[in-house]
């Protein structure tokens, strides 16, 4: 194990960790509840930990990625079904964040929303068409650390550390009026779909055989799942509290990312918001391309293509025809004119929907001896695995009922 | 696991990726032919890849869909074409001597060669 590699490794699932959907539930959560939804934070890191990890693993041991054994498991009807909603639930994921750092751009430069939407996806394309998979990763993971400025504004604000400690507990508010109450309940599922969004498995056990991951790598694996996205989940829970301390008091709704952005500028003036917008540009165009290329993955393996961006884009045509295809669809969407907050809101919703369809053959083919040998899922994982598919499951029932009884969190 | 061995034929080929002589993906066990008679043996004759593969496995509206999208190709994989079976069926010849890249040229000729690092 390379220390740096690992050290790079694990800056860059930090600086990645943190997507539009996030940005937003984390900064309207602070401000409706204060610090009561913190531990559904914490519960969705968790899951992702127990899934990426698992997700990696399979990589790293069968030597194939989550999507070319999916289908073996699952056969071709059930497979079919599970590439179809995934492939529509990244794909307004990748629309939701095109929309959200046309925003963040738009607030950096001034430019008009869609020409911005229309360069960042063309700026995106050339980036993965130009650079190798790891240069990929790292340039926006990296760069998204500069979101470090919304942990240092927390500190700098002197908050009550004892109720940001107290939001860790499991808990509902007292005296909530039931719409209150349904409302909590809304944006603690949010919160868990943002969290544990479908492509993050997928590009995380693909990023493993682009990196050529094998059995020496599984301690990095779970080193870089476990530290990457602890330390990444901080980042969100900082812009959580930070709202909770400033916006909450004063009645404001930060429904845009641009609001949020402004928690840095209170205690750092002009070069906190800056510092804030450049990372909220990096992190949400880092996840934009996450899930454009997580759609690619999930086709090409599905169908036995030749994929990866460690081949050249014309050594892999058909992987490189559908990343593109992607994003211009995720593009065309944009070009509707549909409010990205409202795509954010849609991508959360859908993506809560298809979470059980995507880790349960992931649990499957983690605990089958015949894939996984002696790396198969041990009691630990096995449990947290269940758990968390049980969790999901109950979160994706409720999730149609809480988005039509609250108006998508407005009640 | 050797092609010849006692192995759940059936299920443990269907849907596995296959990989070429060269390291590259060229599709899936979309089915599996056999030959026989009442009362001879049984024989796995070849592998099935293609859309067109998928009949039989999909309800007749699905079947119609896959049709107008992917077309009905199919692609025969002689059994001794296969070296090994694991998490992926390995071939011991390059995909285009058996056919199976036609779809992936196509796409090549289309896409710029050049400006990739």
């Amino acid at each position: 194990m390379n220390p740096l590699e690992l050290t790079l490794g694990i800056m860059t699932s930090v600086g990645g960790f943190v997507d539009i959907s996030e940005l937003v539930f984390a900064a309207r959560a602070g401000s409706t509840f204060a610090f009561a939804l913190i531990w559904v934070f914490v519960l969705g890191t968790i899951g992702i930990i127990v899934f990426g990890e698992m997700s990696g693993r399979v990589a790293a041991t069968a030597k194939q990625p989550v999507f070319n054994l999916m289908r073996h498991r699952l056969g071709l009807k059930l497979g079919l079904v599970t590439l179809a909603a995934s492939l529509i639930s990244n794909l307004i994921t990748c629309a939701a964040e095109i929309g959200g750092v046309s925003l963040v751009l738009n607030y950096l430069v001034g430019w008009p929303y869609m020409l911005n939407a229309v360069l960042m996806v063309i700026a995106m394309i050339a980036t993965i068409w130009v650079l190798p998979f790891k240069w990929i990763e790292r340039i926006y993971g990296l760069l998204g650390l500069f979101m470090i400025v919304f942990a240092a504004a927390l500190v700098a604000m002197h908050p009550p550390w004892g109720k940001i400690a107290g939001g860790l507990v499991p808990q509902i508010p007292p005296g909530l009026s039931t719409k209150e109450l349904l409302t909590f309940a809304y944006f603690a599922v949010a919160i868990l779909s943002a969290v544990l969004f479908p492509y993050e498995v997928y590009f995380y056990s693909s990023g493993g055989i682009e990196e050529e991951w094998g059995r020496k790598d599984l301690l990095t694996n779970r080193l870089t799942c476990i530290v990457g996205f602890g330390l990444g989940s901080l980042l969100a829970i900082s812009i959580l509290a930070n709202s909770a301390i400033q916006f909450g008091p004063a009645n404001v709704d930060p429904a845009i990312p641009g609001t949020a952005a402004l928690q840095a500028a209170i205690p750092f003036g002009k070069w906190g918001l800056i510092l804030a917008l450049l990372g909220m540009f990096f992190a949400v165009a880092g996840a934009a391309v996450e899930t454009c290329l997580s759609n690619a993955y999930c086709v090409s393996q599905f169908f036995g293509w030749a994929w990866g961006r460690h081949k050249k884009p014309w050594e892999a045509p058909r992987f490189t025809i559908a990343w593109i295809t992607m994003f211009v669809l995720a593009l065309a969407i944009i070009l509707t004119g549909v409010d990205p907050m409202q795509l954010v809101e849609f991508a959360v919703l859908f993506s809560i929907l298809v979470l059980p369809l995507t880790y349960l053959p992931l649990l499957l083919l983690a605990g089958d001896k015949s894939y996984m040998r002696e790396q198969v899922n041990g009691p630990i994982a096995k449990s947290l695995g269940w758990l968390f598919f049980a969790i999901i499951t109950v979160a994706a029932v409720a999730a149609l009922p809480l988005f039509f009884l609250t108006s998508g969190g407005q009640a | 696991m050797k092609p010849e061995g006692r192995i759940k034929l059936v299920s443990q080929l269907l849907d596995l990726p296959l990989l070429d002589s060269e390291g590259r993906f060229c599709g899936v066990v979309d089915d599996l032919e056999f030959t026989g008679a009442a009362g001879k043996p049984l024989l796995l004759k070849a592998l099935l890849v293609g859309p067109g593969a998928y009949k039989g496995r999909m309800p007749a509206w699905a079947m119609w869909l896959v049709r107008v999208l992917a077309g009905d190709r199919i692609t025969r994989v002689p059994l001794a074409r296969i070296t090994s079976i694991g998490s992926v069926v390995h071939l011991d010849c390059p995909a285009r001597e058996l056919g199976l890249d036609k779809s992936e040229r196509a796409a090549e000729r289309i896409i710029p060669h050049g400006g990739a690092l």
